[in-house]
Formats: C-alpha cells, sequence, structure tokens
C-alpha cells in the first residue's frame, strides 16, 4: 500500500514539474500541434496569450518570426544569399539548411508528419506525386503570376490539378560533343553513326558515352523511335495504364541501341563518374548528358559543344526536371512561407541573382528572356521538345526495370526485342500491385 | 545511499538489505517521470500508440527499479532494460505490427495526422466574397482588420470576442494611417506578423473572416468536418459524406481524399508476397546465392584473420613491428564501409578503374567485375574480405591471446610441431572462443545490404525476370527492390511482411547451427 502511494506521488509530482515547465518554457514547443489541429478553436486562444505575453517577458527577438528551408547544398550559399534580403526588407528570419539533395526527399518524408520539418523544401518536381500523395506538401497559389512562368514548369509542379511548388529552375539532357573530334553536330542517328565510323578509324575507342542502368539519359533515344513511357488520359493526366516502353518505337530503340553496342559505338559499363572522366579526357566523341556536368568540363578545359539528342523516326524529346519551393502541409505559418515564395523568391530580382550565380535555366520568364549565355541557351534548344518528366508513383517501377533493361542490352546478355517486353511485363506486374 | 550501504554491511549478508528510497532517488524519479509523461503525452497527441506503450513500459520498468524496496539491483539494470525495451523490443514489435498494415509512402500519416491536414483545408462559400486586406496592429499586439472589397466597400473588423470602439469614417479612397492606438501595418510589416494574423479570426459569429494569404482575407469556412460518432468527414461544401475505407476516406461515388493513412490490414501482405510472381522467378536463385555469400564471406575473412592474427601473435616477430601491423590492419576498420565500396568500386571499373588498368597490364585480361554474374560474385567477396578481415583479426588475436602459454609450452615439449600445436591445440580452443561470433558473422553477412548494393545494386540484372532482380541479390536488397523499388515506392508495410519471413528463416537456421555445433555446451563446459 505504501509502494503504491509513493508510486502515486511520484507521478504527481512529476505532473506537476511538467505542467510548471509547460507554462514558461514548452509553450512555443507545445502549442503549434494544438494550433493546426482543430483551426476554427484556437484563434480566439492564441492571440489573447501569446501576445500579452510577449512583450512584457521577452524583448523583439522573440518576435522575429524565423522561416526554415532545406536546399540542395549546391544553391544553399545563393539561397541564403537571396533570403537574407528577406530578413532585411520583411523582419522575418530565414534559416537554410543546406541538404544532401538525394536523401531530402526520405528526410521529408519522415520529418515532416512529426513536425520537425522545415517550413519550405527545395524539390525535384518529380517528387510532386509521391508528396501530394502522402500529404506532406500544401497547395501554393501564384494567382495571375502562374503566367510569369515557362508553362511546362508550371505543368511539372501541378499534381491533380493542384500547383505545389514554385518552380526556380528547369533542366534537360542534351547531346554534348568534343568539338576538337567533331564540328558539325549530327541531326540524325545516322549522321552519328558515320561520325563515329569514321573516328573509330583514327582509333577513338568511345564515341557515344550512355550511362548504364540509367533510364533517364536513355529516354531521349527512347522517344526518337516512338516510345514513350506513359501515354496521357482524357483529362491530360499520365496514365499509368497505357505504356510506351515495348510499343513498335520502343522495340526500335531497343533494337538500335543493341545494334549500338555490337558496332563498338556504344560501350557497357560506363557509370556517371567513368562517362565524365572519358569525355574529359577527350577520349570520347559524344555523352548524353545534362547541365549539372559544365562546371566539371569546364574545369576540366574540354572543348565541348551543345545541340540537341539527334532524331531517329521522329524528334527527340528528352524529360524535362524542374526544381521548385514547396511549403510543408505541417508547417505552422504557411501564409508566412507562402508569402516568402512570392514577395521575394519568385520575383525577377531574386531569381536573376540565382540564375548569375548558377548558370541553370530559370523557370521565370522574366529572366529567361534575358539570357545570353551560349550553353544556356543551348540546352534550352535541346529541351524544346521537352516533356515534364512525369511524377506518378509508377515511376518508381520505371527506373527499376527500365533500367535493369537498358544494363542487359549494353552487356549484351539477351535479346533487345525480349528484354524490353520483359522489362513493360514487370512494370505492368508491378503497377497493378502483384 | 551511503548510510544504507554501511548499515547493510553491518548486518549478516544472508539476511535482505532492504533499502528504503530516499531524497535524491525520488527526485531522479521524479524528472525522469516528468519526462516521460511529456512523451506519453506528445505520441498520444500524434496517436503514435506503439510508441506510447513502449514509454510506458520503460516508465513502469524505471519506477519500478528505483521505487521497489526489494529489488536495489534492479536499479543498475533499469538503463539497460530501458535502452533493449527501447532499442530491440520496440522495432522489433513494430515491425511486426507494420507488416499487418498498408504503411507505404502514400500511406505514411497516422489518422489523426492525415485528419490534421483535411481538416485544416479551407473553401470560400458561393456567396461570400474575397477581400483585399490592411492589417492594423496596436503596440499591446492586438490587431484590427480592414477588409477592402473590390466594389470599394471597406469593413473594419476586431478579432473575434472583442468589441470594436471607433468611429472613425473608412472609406477606400481614405484608409488611415491609424485608428485609436492601432497602427497601419505597411504590406511588408504585415509579413512579419502574418503568421499570428492568420491564426485570428476576425468579425463576430457567425460571418467570421480570416486570412488567407498576403493579398486575400475572406469568410473561409473549414471545408472537411471530423464525425467521430460516426468516423465520418463531411464535406461542409458539397454536403457529401466520406468514409474511411482501407485508409482513406472515400465518397459513395468513389472520390478519394488524400492524404490516405495507414490501417491494419491483416495477412494481405503476405498474402500478396504469397501471390507474388517474384516467388516463382528468380527467389531460389536469390537464396542460393544468399547462403553462399554467407558462407563464403565469414569463411574468407575469417582465415585471412586467423592467418594474420597467427603471424603477428608469434614471439618470434618483434614487439614493435607487431603493434604496427596490429594498428595498420585495423584500419580498414575506421574507414566507413560506405566509403570504401564506392573505392573498390571505382578501382574495379573496366574503362578507367585503376586495379584493372594493372590488371590490363600484368595479365593482358580486365575482369568484367560489373557485368559478369560470377566476377561480381569475386569482386563483391574481395570487397567484402577487406571490410571483414580486421574484425576477423581483432577477436582472432584476442582469443589467441587467451589461450593460456602453458599448453603450448607443454606441446613444445612433448614435441609437437608447429602445425599440430595450431591444428591440434590452438584451433579448436579458439573455435570455441569464436564460435558464436562466428554464427553471428553469418547472421549479419546474411543481410549484408551495403556490399551488395553499393557495389553493383545486385547486378548484373537477371534477363527475363519477372521482377527486377539481379545475380548478385541476396534476400534484403531483393527485398528492397521489390517493396521499394517497383510498383509504386516505399511499401514499408510489404517491406516489413517479406523482412519478417527472413527473420524467422535466419532464427531457425542460426537455432540449428547451435544444435548442431554444441557451441554453448562446449563453451559451458570449458568456462
Amino acid at each position: 500500500m505504501k509502494k503504491l502511494f509513493v508510486f502515486i506521488s511520484v507521478l504527481a509530482i512529476a505532473s506537476m514539474l511538467l505542467t510548471a515547465c509547460g507554462g514558461t518554457a514548452a509553450t512555443p514547443t507545445i502549442e503549434p500541434t494544438a494550433v493546426a489541429q482543430p483551426p476554427t478553436e484556437v484563434p480566439t486562444i492564441e492571440p489573447t496569450q501569446v501576445p500579452t505575453k510577449a512583450p512584457t517577458t521577452e524583448p523583439t527577438a522573440a518576435e522575429t518570426p524565423t522561416l526554415t528551408i532545406w536546399v540542395d547544398s549546391l544553391f544553399a550559399d545563393i539561397t541564403q544569399e537571396i533570403a537574407n534580403g528577406f530578413a532585411e526588407e520583411y523582419g522575418v528570419n530565414v534559416v537554410v539548411q543546406p541538404m544532401a539533395f538525394g536523401d531530402v526527399r526520405d528526410q521529408f518524408l519522415t520529418s515532416a508528419p512529426a513536425g520537425e520539418g522545415p517550413d519550405i523544401v527545395e524539390a525535384a518536381h518529380d517528387w510532386v506525386g509521391a508528396l501530394a500523395e502522402a500529404g506532406v506538401v500544401a497547395p501554393v497559389d501564384l494567382g495571375d503570376r502562374i503566367d510569369e512562368f515557362a508553362t511546362p514548369a508550371i505543368q511539372a509542379f501541378t499534381y491533380n490539378g493542384q500547383l505545389y511548388g514554385v518552380p526556380h529552375i528547369t533542366e534537360n539532357v542534351a547531346l554534348f560533343r568534343n568539338a576538337d573530334l567533331v564540328e558539325v553536330a549530327p541531326a540524325t542517328w545516322d549522321e552519328l553513326v558515320d561520325i563515329c565510323e569514321d573516328l573509330e578509324a583514327t582509333g577513338l575507342e568511345y564515341c557515344l558515352l550512355l550511362q548504364q542502368s540509367d533510364a533517364y539519359h536513355f529516354y531521349p533515344i527512347l522517344t526518337s523511335f516512338g516510345g514513350y513511357l506513359f501515354g496521357l488520359d482524357d483529362q491530360g493526366n499520365y496514365n499509368p495504364d497505357d505504356l510506351g516502353i515495348d510499343n513498335e518505337g520502343g522495340i526500335a530503340a531497343a533494337v538500335w541501341l543493341d545494334q549500338m553496342v555490337k558496332d563498338g559505338h556504344i560501350a557497357a559499363d560506363i557509370d556517371f563518374d567513368t562517362a565524365k572522366s572519358l569525355f574529359n579526357e577527350g577520349k570520347a566523341a559524344f555523352y548524353i548528358t545534362g547541365p549539372w556536368n559544365l562546371p566539371a568540363f569546364q574545369e576540366a578545359g574540354v572543348n565541348y559543344a551543345i545541340s540537341p539528342v539527334p532524331a531517329g523516326t521522329e524528334a527527340a524529346r528528352p524529360f524535362m526536371g524542374a526544381r521548385g519551393l514547396m511549403i510543408n502541409a505541417f508547417s505552422t505559418q504557411p501564409a508566412l512561407a507562402q508569402a516568402f515564395l512570392t514577395e521575394l523568391w519568385a520575383t525577377p530580382g531574386a531569381m536573376q541573382q540565382f540564375y548569375e550565380s548558377t548558370r541553370k535555366t530559370p523557370a521565370l520568364l522574366a529572366v529567361l528572356n534575358e539570357i545570353d549565355d551560349p550553353d544556356v541557351l543551348a540546352l534550352g534548344e535541346a529541351g524544346k521538345y521537352a516533356e515534364p518528366m512525369p511524377s506518378i508513383p509508377e515511376m518508381a517501377s520505371f527506373w527499376s526495370s527500365m533500367g535493369d533493361a537498358i544494363t542487359i542490352i549494353l552487356q549484351q546478355r539477351a535479346d533487345p526485342t525480349e528484354t524490353f517486353k520483359n522489362a513493360a511485363e514487370q512494370m505492368r506486374t508491378a503497377i497493378s500491385g502483384q | 545511499m551511503k548510510a544504507n550501504q554501511i548499515a547493510g554491511g553491518d548486518t549478516p549478508p544472508a539476511s535482505p538489505r532492504i533499502i528504503t528510497p530516499n531524497a535524491f532517488t525520488i527526485l531522479v524519479t521524479i524528472i525522469l517521470d516528468a519526462l516521460l509523461i511529456w512523451l506519453v503525452w506528445k505520441s498520444v497527441t500524434d496517436g503514435l500508440w506503439f510508441f506510447t506503450v513502449t514509454i510506458i513500459l520503460i516508465a513502469l520498468i524505471i519506477n519500478y527499479a528505483f521505487l521497489s524496496r526489494k529489488n536495489y539491483p534492479l536499479r543498475w539494470l533499469a538503463p539497460s532494460l530501458s535502452m533493449l525495451v527501447l532499442m530491440v523490443l520496440y522495432p522489433l514489435a513494430y515491425t511486426l505490427y507494420t507488416a499487418f498494415t498498408n504503411y507505404s509512402q502514400n500511406q505514411l500519416l497516422t489518422k489523426q495526422q492525415a485528419l490534421q491536414v483535411i481538416e485544416s483545408r479551407q473553401y470560400l462559400p458561393e456567396e461570400a466574397s474575397a477581400y483585399q486586406w490592411v492589417a492594423y496592429r496596436s503596440p499591446e499586439n492586438k490587431y484590427l482588420l480592414l477588409l477592402i472589397a473590390d466594389n470599394k466597400q471597406v469593413i473594419l473588423l476586431a478579432p473575434e470576442g472583442q468589441a470594436l470602439e471607433t468611429d472613425i469614417s473608412i472609406s477606400s479612397d481614405n484608409i488611415p494611417e491609424e485608428i485609436g492606438s492601432y497602427i497601419r501595418l505597411t504590406r511588408v510589416e504585415s509579413v512579419k506578423y502574418l503568421t499570428d494574423l492568420t491564426n485570428i479570426e476576425f468579425g463576430s459569429p457567425p460571418s467570421t473572416y480570416r486570412i488567407k494569404s498576403l493579398n486575400e482575407a475572406a469568410q473561409y469556412q473549414q471545408r472537411y468536418l471530423y464525425q467521430p460518432d460516426t468516423d465520418t468527414l463531411l464535406d461542409q461544401e458539397t454536403g457529401m459524406l466520406f468514409t474511411p475505407i482501407e485508409g482513406t476516406f472515400t465518397s459513395p461515388d468513389g472520390q478519394a481524399l488524400v492524404p490516405s493513412f495507414f490501417v491494419p490490414i491483416g495477412l494481405r501482405n503476405f498474402n500478396r508476397l504469397l501471390h507474388s510472381p517474384a516467388l516463382r522467378g528468380p527467389l531460389l536463385t536469390v537464396i542460393g546465392w544468399t547462403f553462399e555469400f554467407a558462407t563464403l564471406a565469414v569463411v574468407t575473412t575469417f582465415f585471412i584473420g586467423l592467418f594474420l592474427a597467427l603471424i603477428f601473435n608469434d614471439p618470434l616477430i618483434p614487439g614493435r613491428i607487431r603493434k604496427l601491423a596490429r594498428s595498420v590492419f585495423l584500419l580498414p576498420y575506421a574507414i566507413p564501409f560506405y566509403l570504401s565500396i564506392l573505392v573498390w568500386r571505382g578501382m574495379m571499373n573496366p574503362h578507367i578503374g585503376v586495379l584493372n588498368r594493372l590488371l590490363v597490364q600484368l595479365i593482358h585480361y580486365s575482369p568484367p567485375w560489373l557485368s559478369d554474374p560470377t566476377w561480381t560474385k569475386i569482386g563483391i567477396l574481395i570487397v567484402n574480405i577487406y571490410l571483414g578481415f580486421p574484425y576477423m583479426f581483432l577477436i582472432c588475436t584476442g582469443a589467441l591471446q587467451s589461450i593460456p602459454s602453458d599448453l603450448l609450452e607443454a606441446a613444445e615439449v612433448d614435441g609437437a610441431s608447429p602445425w599440430q600445436k595450431i591444428y591440434q591445440i590452438q584451433f579448436p580452443l579458439l573455435l570455441i572462443a569464436l564460435g558464436p561470433l562466428l554464427i553471428f558473422s553469418f547472421a549479419f553477412n546474411f543481410n549484408n545490404f551495403n556490399v551488395i548494393y553499393l557495389f553493383n545494386n545486385g547486378g548484373p540484372p537477371i534477363p527475363g525476370a519477372p521482377t527486377p532482380a539481379g545475380y548478385t541479390d541476396i534476400l534484403i536488397s531483393y527485398t528492397y527492390r521489390l517493396a521499394f523499388e517497383g510498383g509504386r515506392g516505399g511499401e514499408y508495410g510489404y517491406a516489413a511482411a517479406i523482412s519478417i519471413l527472413i527473420f524467422l528463416f535466419l532464427a531457425v537456421l542460426t537455432l540449428i547451427q547451435f544444435r548442431y555445433t554444441r557451441i554453448w555446451e562446449q563453451a559451458s563446459e570449458n568456462v
């Protein structure tokens, strides 16, 4: 009996201690969860409690609202620089946290519902589907200003008719060539093969570099023969039940790839680092890659030139990728986050600053139309027919099955037609949820 | 405590020591309890039931250990018991639970969290219109809101429940700079107070206004209302009722509200696995290589580690060299595995890899480490030897040093050859000490995802496989492909179901191994 008494009194004191703490220090941490749950009730409590306390107990520093943004570490410095303007002009602190971009998506998915995520997160547009379906991002309202952006970039961030992000850059792959070896860009694959044969006669080992198990870089080849990934339904959304990788065009692309490998124009076992290093050393004539490799090429001093991916039976359509800022659905200050995006971020001044620092194709037309950088212009030309990479969650199976199929053909382990048919079959099975 | 211990020392050791918890213990318990109660409260509001139960369990352990008089020794075990519950039992139980739910990337939230997101959505009733707004702020941090309609009409509002005391006439052409003690906020200043402002409901019910964004305020209404008694969501705009079906609020005509939340779905994950083409296809290849890899990984690293340990334990080698060698051999163990594997992958690249260039010069052959199944397997084993031998070297050295030297000296006197000493004395004694560690190492390699996935992604891929699979996929990397790279990605429930089957498989296997080698019995005889 006495033991129970001790136990209960310990618990009682503990909870008293807790409420005592709650009164002073714990308020900011506890309050937000309560605020977000019943939106209609809270305001009556919130404003009377917090503001009356704030001026007396705490000086102005505590009043300054703070926004947290997760950004690819590549862009962290310039983003912080732009955001500092927000602090100066509006009195809102912005903390930019550099992140390894590859981990952002998973970390955000787990930390946002736990209330530990940032207010704003930089995302690749193809995450939109997964993030929106998971309910961790909130729609963004750009109003009429939506027309100030390149349409494909806006489309890329739209999921089920809702805009989920403010795009800042777009990117797509192109055909990079070593201009010391090849003067004139080939317009078709046949022209490219002719050039390859000439160069190989003089001892060139690698003609066209294509990254292995990489469906992303293969996509313009697939589309140049009439293949596609997902068809569109009546409303213009991607339809995962309509696969175009084992249609006539898709198979033609597979057979073409197989022939290129057999003729020695494309080598197996080329990964990103290998390709970059071979191209940098001038050992390769062509490389299908994107703007992310530009700094490396410039540093290596290789004389590169950029042109659209050659046409097969039709013009090649690479994937367009876009990056944008999204708002955490569990943020306690969504309106402030939205104001940051519309008032500061998506303005010509900020985007110009961002462009000058990063040299990435801007999504804001006011900046895009003023560009005179030849590389960015050439990349834009190569992306003329680019399609926004689908963001539906079914993409997971595409990367995996298609990546394997490309590897199998590159390594010459099976018949190309069978391989692509099997990849499509794998995808259908996976999508049907078996 | 000190007094108690001294008192305990005076009493005969046979009688149990009874120690009353003193003020300090009670204080510590109170602080710990406060922390735990707070955690319980946090996790309950987030709907994390498993975590709640875990924390309560830990709280009970701590309270029992610290407050019970009889169980004084438990106190020293309490931290490790708590850790056991938190780090071992909780993840295990949670994985087990997850296997019976549809937890996935699209059904990531708990019901409460999903409701929180859905209920925060607002709508603008048809008859209502949106306004531009200007806010006023008093030095006491109170606000007034001035709405400006498209037709230039203005409305001045105070927060709900607060009287509006002003007689200033306001029109859209004449927006005053101050109203009483309230001073108008510029657009720039409004941003700073935006979060405060958006949390306030202005006006008096039923017509209250809310600020939605910097440009807009209106009579926004909460769109979805949860009705706990019927467990339905009411769409207040259309009057439609949404009922939860398998974790998604769905209307009678099949409209679904995102986000979904995760719910138990019984045995469906297991069923799905049983009917999956993944089982018909390359599963046997995968299981075969898993065993091959786990066995070879243990055997190769163990013998190389043992060999080096024997050499560098020999008194013939000068002490300084021995010490130096031991430190050098430990280096691979100190570098993050992740990094080492990628470096090895780079060295073994057939086009630019250092190792391959060297081999071409030496033997005129460049092994296709990444594209040939057999060579990939050899490559993985080589990398694994590099990563694993320091551990084996370490434990072998330790075990060798614990073998009494008089045994070896006696053997020498009896005329045993060095080989006999190793084979008949050191090796059996070593195995007794290291057996359990070797079995542990087998279990570790059985699930050694890092080496397999980072070296070649489980590749080269198997042509014609019904689900994506590679020749060097082991069970755990195959699971990863099935649950995270196929379909819609991130299917945690399914992954948990598969990993539970792997766990059972591995548990049975380990039990058999223990029985077969009778390591425990032998060990206990020798201790």
